[in-house]
């Protein structure tokens, strides 16, 4: 038993990989697509049940260098879902690399006028192919 | 949690003065396999298995200008009237909407039926999105769930405008 235990812990301790924590809670609306979200290289915005926006980035090379280098460590800064401030900070961070990919997370009780504003901004900063991170439908 | 067993080694002791002495030694493994077993625990705790999927969305580019004819246009204009029930007013080209109403589940249910009717009718229809900002997000997913569903790649998501209320309040 002792030595299936073991196995099971090496097996756990391998495969892990840790809950990237969530700059707001958001409960996500399901889907039937089967695109995975990408590991690396990702541009989230969040966007929480009341409409408040986060910009969140995987690497802190990047938080660093949009937030500055005292938010290396946070999940994602609250933004205003305008040209001048988010679309500026998106524009940055795709002219440092070029390979990120933005996903929109938004809570599914979200207003849709928040959404619209945001992926309207999206469309205005040339990204016009985004993801919509859902939940897999039963 | 190591003890060693002298017991046997004692009757030995005259001739084994210059040889190593051999001893049992018992080890007691309890507190690392407790130790074993809570890292086990956390481990399958805090381990995220299933990774969310994601959906795909491609808009034009804010500038270009893409001509349709009228008669490939589906347009869809999505309308929240109660809390748990939303209001889909479809029509092709500049016909007069005509309303799906019902619950959540049930009228994007209907739509779907409808898109691939249509479709089938005829593969060059465009469909236009135009969601009231009063709606919810989760009514954007569904729909565009619907549409992947039913294998609408070409359709385009548009701001609600006033003209398309006045639209809708005629009926």
């Amino acid at each position: 038993m002792v030595d299936i235990g073991f196995l099971l812990l090496t097996f756990f301790m391998l495969t892990t990989q840790f809950k990237p924590e969530d700059a707001v809670e958001v409960q996500l609306p399901e889907s039937h697509s089967v695109f995975k979200l990408p590991d690396a290289d990702v541009i989230t915005i969040s966007i929480g049940k009341d409409g408040k926006t986060f910009l969140g980035f995987d690497s802190q090379i990047m938080r660093a260098n949009i937030f500055g280098e005292q938010n290396r460590l946070r999940a994602g800064m609250e933004v205003q879902p305008d040209i001048d401030h988010l679309g500026q900070m998106l524009i940055r961070a795709r002219t440092m690399n070029p390979k990120l990919r933005t996903v929109i997370k938004s809570d599914k009780d979200t207003e849709y006028d928040v959404v619209e504003r945001v992926m309207s901004l999206l469309q205005k900063v040339n990204i016009t192919r985004f993801n919509l991170v859902t939940n897999q439908a039963k | 949690m190591a003890d060693v067993d002298l017991s046997q080694s004692r009757g030995k002791q005259k001739h084994s003065k210059k040889k190593k002495r051999r001893i049992g030694v018992k080890n007691d493994m309890t507190p690392m396999v407790d130790v074993a077993f809570l890292l086990l625990t956390f481990f399958m705790l805090t381990t995220t298995m299933a990774k969310p999927q994601t959906m795909e969305i491609n808009l034009p580019p804010g500038d270009a200008n893409v001509e349709v004819a009228e008669s490939n246009l589906l347009t869809l204009r999505v309308v929240p009237s109660d809390k748990d029930t939303i209001s889909i007013y479809y029509n092709i080209g500049v016909d007069k909407p005509v309303k799906i109403e019902g619950s959540r589940a049930k009228s994007i249910h209907a739509l779907g039926k409808l898109l691939q009717e249509n479709n089938k009718a005829n593969p060059k229809l465009i469909t236009l999105l135009k969601m009231d900002k009063k709606a919810k997000y989760v009514d954007m997913v569904n729909i565009i769930d619907e549409f992947n569903l039913a294998d609408v790649t070409r359709f385009s998501l548009a701001p609600m405008a006033d003209v398309d209320k006045k639209i809708l309040e005629k009926l």
